[in-house]
């Protein structure tokens, strides 16, 4: 099967640190494949690196058969990626509804009824239709996510990653965002994520990835890492993550 | 982990909010506002010699302050941006020239860049139409109210620059990479995700460079345009009292000033609501 995202041998500095050592990976099209590993082992910078908010310095990233290698492509790229970050990044000065037809209306060219009808459709599925008319600052931060995860699906993307989208939230909210994800993966949507959250890791992931100083150390599924990893420094990380 | 603290909403932010600050009331500081124009009319009735000559002879010259001041800041806010975005490029040319515009021009005093505008641009026109026998050039005459308003653009423009500059700064990095991972161009982010933030940050400052500009628009007054100070001087030379002249003239400067500071107070205010 052709991958959906071919990263060839990939390397970013920034100054002096060298953030991505060489690491190729490939996507196929409906996998879910999760990205684990230390603070600081690169695994933020491959995921931004993917729809280019990180350029890469050397090596190849294709995304569905489109090369990053000119302002027009990454642009076409982006259209097929949506990302879902850390510290949500919704529109401060929009409602969540603007937030959600802004790009489908400037970008996709959509009319204002098409997008307000998608719009709404979306945060039914996230579980906050009423909310439609709030300002972010109004909403919890789980209820921010869900937002951000329902914007990146209004463009319809083939692609999601998400880069630690339970990092910033108050525990209690955590379940609410992986509820989302969770059913994004059983619809079979090709995912990227970089997560610590291990109970997502073992009921969604067909693949995961550890990563240690800008390399990818293993790469295996879910059951064969939890149960019989090959590399020490993946024993030694899930010891860690695991509470064990 | 890489965790960050969960963002708090600032006091700025939740006054964003429809409904979380106490109804627009008439802002206290009209007051003032009332209180000097009740001053001057007191003035201009109780001895109408000179005071109300005064002003008849004035408001020509009030005319021309407005219209110079409005007109130019209205260029000003176009320059400004311009400059603001061409400092934050990326592209080495237009932030060089960008950079080089706002340095040199904030380098100079806007009296020596007024006078330059009015008496040394003209020769210059004149100058190359000569070179180049092009007759329009070469019989060149500077029209003095122009030559005023873009001496004003280009000066304030370069602080309006700097002024738009810090305000697309503050505006979280975040935001634009939303914007952009959404399929956005640049132009695009800025206009629809940037810049709107932006705006309400800079109302302040954009406020005081208005007040400070129609303060500063007096200067126009020594190259041939008859604005309000200029206007007080003719009145002066006729007339030898210099104390209710420009008793007169700053009580009309004040009016304008304080009438705009609470203008910008009121639109900032609005703006902190959503649509």
């Amino acid at each position: 099967m052709e991958a959906i995202i071919h990263i060839d041998n990939v390397h970013k500095h920034f100054g002096r640190v060298h953030a991505l050592q060489g690491v190729s990976l490939d996507v196929h099209k409906g996998e879910v494949v999760v990205i684990i590993g230390p603070s600081g082992s690169g695994k933020s910078t491959l995921l931004r690196c993917i729809n280019h908010l990180e350029e890469c310095d050397s090596g190849s990233i294709v995304v569905d058969g489109i090369p990053l290698d000119s302002a027009q492509n990454i642009n076409a790229v982006r259209r097929e990626i949506g990302i879902v970050f850390q510290s949500f990044n919704l529109f401060a000065h929009l409602t969540v509804m603007q937030n959600l037809t802004l790009a489908q209306r400037v970008v996709l060219k959509r009319a204002r009824a098409q997008s307000e009808k998608i719009a709404l459709e979306l945060l039914t599925k996230v579980g906050i239709p009423d909310k439609a008319q709030a300002y972010p600052i109004q909403l919890s931060g789980g209820q921010q996510q869900r937002v951000a995860i329902a914007r990146a699906l209004a463009m319809n993307p083939k692609i999601m990653l998400f880069d630690e989208p339970t990092s910033a939230l108050d525990p209690e909210m955590i379940k609410e965002v992986l509820d989302v994800m969770l059913a994004l993966a059983s619809e079979g949507m090709t995912m990227v994520v970089v997560s610590h959250e291990m109970g997502f890791v073992r009921a969604a992931a067909d693949c995961v990835i550890l990563m240690d100083e800008g390399q990818i150390i293993e790469q295996a599924t879910p059951e064969k890492l939890f149960t019989s990893p090959s590399h020490e420094r993946t024993k030694l990380f899930l010891s860690k993550v695991l509470h064990l | 982990m890489d965790t960050q603290p969960k963002p708090r909403p600032s006091d700025r932010e939740l006054a964003r909010i429809p409904g979380a600050e106490p109804s627009a009331r008439l802002d206290p500081w009209w007051w003032l506002v009332v209180l000097v124009i009740a001053l001057t009319v007191i003035l201009a009735t109780v001895k109408s010699d000179p005071f109300w000559r005064i002003l008849l002879f004035v408001r020509d010259g009030v005319a021309v302050t407005v219209f110079i001041t409005a007109t130019a800041f209205i260029f000003i806010l176009i320059v400004g941006m311009l400059g603001g975005l061409g400092r934050l490029s990326r592209n080495p040319i237009i932030h060089g020239v960008a950079t080089l515009y706002v340095e040199i021009i904030r380098g100079i005093p806007l009296l020596v860049q007024l006078i330059w505008w009015y008496f040394a641009f003209p020769v210059v026109i004149q100058q190359i139409g000569r070179w180049l026998n092009i007759s329009v050039m070469a019989n060149y005459q500077a029209n003095a109210i122009v030559t005023a308003i873009v001496g004003l653009v280009f000066c304030y423009g370069a602080y309006m620059s700097e002024v738009y500059r810090a305000g697309i700064q503050s505006i979280p990095k975040g935001q634009t990479e939303a914007a952009r991972s959404l399929g956005m161009t640049y132009f695009q982010s800025m206009r629809h995700v940037v810049l709107p933030q932006a705006i309400r940050v800079i109302l302040p400052p954009v406020g005081n460079e208005f007040i400070a500009l129609l303060k500063d628009s007096s200067l126009v007054s020594v190259v041939a345009v008859a604005d309000l100070t200029r206007r007080g001087r003719e009145f002066m030379a006729t007339h030898f009292d210099p104390i209710e002249v420009w008793a007169m003239v700053a009580l009309v400067y004040l009016i304008m000033t304080l009438f705009s500071a609470r203008m910008i107070a009121w639109v900032e205010k609005r703006t902190r609501f959503e649509r």
